[in-house]
């Protein structure tokens, strides 16, 4: 039996995959509820300002239509959330372009999005903040933010012979999961029930729950399977409220989907950001001083700041260092977190910076990064947990074929393409949260079955295969026997599977669940043991059939001494036509060091995922507004460019093994963030390497090379 | 939903009487594009006549060359082995275009007539001629990287984002069409698709209720040297910024007749007269093709984002002429 159970850190495919290619996987909206009626949700067509008029006269008598609701007649629901929750229809302001203005409910979805267009909205149009390069003239540094400062940046930087002085810019991103936001919305008395796909099922829970003034445990958050979030599905945002709003308006369930179109001004973005870097070094190629300073917008009703600097403080052995933000309030949409938020975008700053100098001072970009490698974290004097950076570079190096680099660019081709090859280094933190867990064990003679409980979430990424794997090895069970239930707010509070904390607070909680199972039986009986017994040993020598038991699991009380990251390095090596300027990834690698590695199979996934919207940030992603109205030209796939098949060439994706006795129990550190950091700044700098180019502004498409 | 009215036609015939007799009424073909512009609010019929039961989908040789069925599909008509074998640039056009699926679905007749890619165009909270003539353009004054640079008007500004086209109207081709009154006529390409000028409502020629029956394609002597050259934001699935048809006649090492057609530039095909005359009774150089390339782009007039466009036509120009020439 032992094979069978050692499972973790398997290649194990994804025990949810078979519901999902069968469709019997249920999403938000595809929950078959009975009676229900079908919302649709109408835009404001301005930017800043309020609605003076609303006639729906002629949507109400539309085909279908059950109810028109606008801030003249809807429920009067709490503010709850400043990023999230603007646009509740409780007053006439209008904050951004495509705030909801009106729902429509009908029969069908056809019939309430018919009647959605012959809804007439009258605005009074007050001065909008639209134009981004405009509104950096005014950024301001934002309240939550000091200047992170080592060392005397300004006396080092102006003293130093090799200096780079550059400014990068990103342009908006949407998360575009596959599945788009949506909920159903079912009313019992005060009792609300939400299928409605999330990151978090707490953070829902608690968010309807302020919005409608109930307790949380009033609000039932049913989110099994989520079809991607990437950050967006942090929280609830207004359509989640709306939807609840909606199924209270017309007394029946209700569902909601928020169209493909509609995901561009519904759920958060991640803003635009001008990063000015500043790096010195001496002739030897140890740096001396390093700036990094962000300008980037928010919305005019939260501060949200992406921490593109963060990596600036940490990634690098300098003596002075100034890491700043510069915010300015715009009337878009609330930018939120994104895959890497921060680390992603400040990386392909601060990597294409330190790929400038490397080249400045005409050393190998490889050797000048192990050369500055930090002995601590130096941004909080503590020592790191673990830290692979050396080691993803060597083995990157060796698997890309770096030797076969030029140091000088435009020296290597095929045919009409120029190919380059580039590096970068990255790293996201690992943290683990708070975690409960209630395990139920069931014991038929010598077979056992385990029930592992908790309201974690499943992003498509693997939660339920490696909370099984975590229960089956520590039980001493095979996988078979233990049968996961998550994405339900009645089960015991679990972290998000945010900020790559997931597989940490997750595994750490199932294990403390199961290791104090055995324990806990074990003091019931008076039996000993030569051999460690079996849980159904244990079982039956405690006469037990049935046993449950629960923990709240958290961080050790030592993880806090020391600075814990997966650090990663990312190869690239691009293929670029001299005359179109078209890029191509033809080959890409990525290395990641990241504690232990629960599933091999699901780990690559996740890197590879990571890969593919790193090509997509450096090559083709792009939100782009028009500055006059504020509203987004890119509404639909055709024109919101996601890397297609083609995009992307061979990815090799290699984990450097680590134990790492200090981040937490299992050693794991995470990986769905920094998947994707350092990949834009790689495919960036191989374009240098390729063309002599340095595109400094996202996405690199052709016109930029010409 | 918003009504409409949905009709079958059995045959050319009263397909044609059904939609003429109803200003409301548009055929559907694979719906590829009609159906995502209904959904958008963008165009919104009365009613719908079915003509994919219509026996026009054969590709046959006719007169020295080839007829292609209005109903055929974009797939079928590009694998064909007459297509492949004679108009191979007519192949690599359409196979450059949208998605295997998409082109599965797709005709010929639908492919010619599919609408802008203009995002105003498509986005019926914006002021667009096109869609609702005399609103204003909002391209102009706005984002319109992807917007015309040849034979643009002060009405609409909006490029022709058919592949198929492009290769169409270098390949000298003829569509048939039949009207009210039952008769056929023929159009040449070149003058099937319309510049905006003031009425940038129309896109073609073709009248209200007429249906196109066939793409003639006269025979060809470029099926040796002609290339399709698309050039756009990601490697596939999306739409040219700049795409040049080349196709040349070679003899005795001179070159004996040019075509040069250019997608991504203008409200339609755009033929490169200028480039072609400088082409003919020239080696096959790289010299010559910068010559060509400079000649084609002359009269290019930019807007402000799409500058790019007369620096990437002229590249994209002699990279298709040295693909078409073997040279790289
Ligand atoms: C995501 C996406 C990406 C795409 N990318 C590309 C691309 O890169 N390049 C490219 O060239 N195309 C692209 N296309 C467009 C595609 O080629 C067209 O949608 C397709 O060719 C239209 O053919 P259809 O038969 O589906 O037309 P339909 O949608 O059925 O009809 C289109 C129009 O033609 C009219 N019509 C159809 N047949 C006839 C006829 N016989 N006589 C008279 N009128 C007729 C209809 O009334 C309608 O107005 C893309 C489409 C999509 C959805
Ligand atoms: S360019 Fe043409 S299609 Fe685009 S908005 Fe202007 S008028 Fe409409």
């Amino acid at each position: 039996m032992a094979s069978d159970t050692k499972v973790i850190g398997e290649a194990i495919s994804r025990i949810d995959g078979l519901l999902k290619v069968t469709g019997a996987a249920n999403y938000g909206m595809d929950w078959p509820i009975r009676n229900v009626a079908y919302a649709f949700i109408v835009k404001s067509t301005i930017a800043a300002g309020t609605i003076t008029d609303i006639d729906t006269a002629a949507a109400e008598k539309s085909p279908g239509v059950i109810a028109v609701i606008t801030h003249k007649n809807a429920t009067k629901v709490v503010a709850y959330d400043p990023m999230r929750g603007i646009g509740i229809l409780q007053d006439n302001k209008i904050n951004f372009y495509g705030q909801n203005v009106a729902v429509l409910v009908a029969e069908t979805f056809e019939q309430a999005r018919a009647a959605a267009r012959s809804i007439k909205v009258s605005y009074q149009n007050a001065d909008s903040k639209t134009d981004f390069e405009k509104c950096v003239a005014e950024a301001v540094r934002p309240a939550n933010r000091n200047d992170a400062v080592r060392g005397d940046f300004d006396a080092a930087f102006n003293a130093a012979e090799h200096k780079v002085d550059a400014t990068y810019s990103t342009p908006i991103e949407h998360h575009h999961p596959m599945e788009p936001h949506s909920a159903i919305a079912v009313w019992e008395g005060d009792n609300l029930t939400l299928y409605s796909a999330t990151q978090v099922v707490g953070g829902v829970q608690r968010g309807v729950a302020t919005a409608f003034g109930l307790k949380p445990e009033q609000v039932h958050i049913i989110s099994p399977h989520v079809g991607g979030g990437f950050g967006s599905k942090g929280g609830a945002w207004t359509n989640v409220i709306l939807a609840a709003m909606a199924a209270k308006v017309v007394n029946r369930p209700v569902k909601l989907a928020v169209t493909r179109q509609n995901m561009f001004n519904s759920v958060g973005l991640r803003q635009q950001n001008r990063q000015h870097l500043r790096v010195a070094a001496t002739a030897e190629g140890k740096l001396s001083a390093l700036g990094h300073d962000t300008t980037q917008f928010t919305t005019t009703t939260n501060e949200f700041a992406e921490s593109c600097g963060i990596l600036a403080t940490m990634m690098y052995e300098v003596p002075n260092s100034r890491v700043g933000y510069k915010s300015a309030a715009m009337n878009v949409i609330a930018p939120t977190f994104q895959r890497g938020p921060g680390e992603s975008t400040g990386s392909f700053a601060l990597e294409s910076a330190i790929d400038e100098m490397a080249y400045a001072l005409k050393m190998d970009p490889v050797e000048f990064r192990i050369k500055n490698e930090p002995p601590k974290d130096l941004s909080n004097n503590k020592p790191w947990s673990s830290r692979a950076t050396v080691e993803c570079l060597k083995r990157g190096a060796e698997m890309i074929g770096w030797k076969n680099r030029k140091p000088e660019p435009r020296q290597n081709r095929n045919g009409d393409n120029l190919v380059g090859y580039g590096v970068a280094s990255g790293s996201y933190p690992s943290r683990q949260s708070p975690t409960s867990t209630l395990l139920k064990l069931a014991r038929k003679g010598d077979d056992v079955t385990a029930s592992v409980e908790l309201a974690a979430s499943d992003i498509g990424t693997g939660a339920h295969t490696i909370i099984a794997q975590t229960a089956a090895e520590t039980l001493g069970l095979p996988m078979s026997k233990v049968a996961v239930k998550i994405g339900d707010s009645a089960l015991p509070p679990a972290a998000g599977s945010v900020g790559s904390i997931g597989a940490a607070s997750f595994c750490n909680s199932v294990a403390d669940a199961c290791n104090q199972a055995k324990t806990e039986l074990q003091a019931k009986t008076d039996r000993k043991w030569l051999i460690a017994p079996t849980v159904a040993q244990l079982m039956d020598a405690a006469s037990l059939n049935e046993y449950q038991t629960r923990v709240d699991a958290k961080a050790p009380a030592d993880a806090a001494k020391y600075s814990s990251h997966a650090f990663n390095a990312n190869f690239s090596e691009v293929w670029v036509n001299e005359l179109t300027g078209m890029v191509r990834v033809h080959r890409h690698v990525a290395v990641t060091g990241a504690g232990r590695i629960m599933n091999a199979k699901t780990a690559r996934s996740q890197v590879i995922g990571g890969c593919v919207w790193g090509i997509g940030m450096a090559l083709t992603e792009e939100s782009i507004m028009d500055p006059r109205w504020g509203n987004f030209i890119t509404r639909s796939f055709a024109d919101y460019h996601i890397p297609a098949n083609l995009d992307v060439g061979t990815i090799d994706v290699a984990f450097i093994p680590e134990e790492d006795q200090f981040v937490n129990k299992l050693g794991i550190k995470g990986i769905g963030e920094v998947g994707i950091v350092g990949v834009a700044a790689a495919i960036a700098n191989a374009v240098f390497n390729a063309t002599g180019k340095r595109v400094r502004d996202l996405p690199i498409t052709p016109d930029k090379l010409l | 939903m918003r009504p409409f009215k949905f009709t079958q036609a059995a045959d050319a015939g009263s397909a044609v009487q059904a939609v003429s007799f109803n200003a409301g009424a548009k055929f559907i073909a694979g719906g590829s594009n009609l159906l995502d512009l209904m959904k958008e609010g963008v165009e919104n019929p009365t009613e719908l006549v079915d003509i994919t039961r219509l026996n026009l989908t054969q590709i046959k040789s006719a007169g020295g060359g080839v007829s292609i069925g209005a109903l055929a599909k974009n797939t079928d008509t590009a694998n064909h082995p007459l297509i492949r074998q004679d108009y191979p640039l007519l192949t690599q056009a359409i196979l450059a275009g949208a998605s295997a699926q998409i082109r599965n679905m797709a005709t010929n007749g639908g492919n010619l007539l599919q609408r802008t890619r203009c995002s105003y165009f498509y986005d019926v909270a914006m002021q667009c001629n096109k869609r609702e003539p005399g609103t204003g353009c909002a391209a102009i004054g706005g984002i319109n990287r992807n917007h015309a640079i040849f034979g643009a008007s002060d009405k609409c500004i909006a490029v022709n984002p058919s592949d198929m086209s492009v290769a169409l109207a270098a390949l000298d081709a003829v569509v048939k069409v039949r009207g009210a009154d039952g008769k056929e006529r023929s159009i040449p390409f070149t003058d099937f698709h319309r510049l905006p000028g003031d009425a940038p409502e129309k896109d073609n020629n073709l009248q209200h209720g007429e249906l196109i029956t066939s793409i003639e394609l006269p025979k060809s002597n470029f099926a040796s040297h002609s290339y399709y050259l698309k050039v756009r934001d990601r490697a596939s699935y999306a739409f040219a910024l700049v795409s040049v048809a080349a196709a040349l006649e070679l003899s005795g090492g001179k070159i004996k007749q040019a075509r040069i057609a250019m997608g991504g530039v203008a409200h339609k095909p755009w033929r490169a007269t200028e480039a072609e005359k400088v082409l003919i009774g020239k080696a096959a150089t790289e010299e010559n093709f910068k010559a060509a390339a400079d000649a084609a782009m002359k009269s290019a007039k930019p807007l402000e984002y799409n500058k790019f466009k007369i620096e990437l036509g002229k590249r994209a120009i002699v990279l298709a002429l040295r693909r078409a020439t073997g040279k790289a």
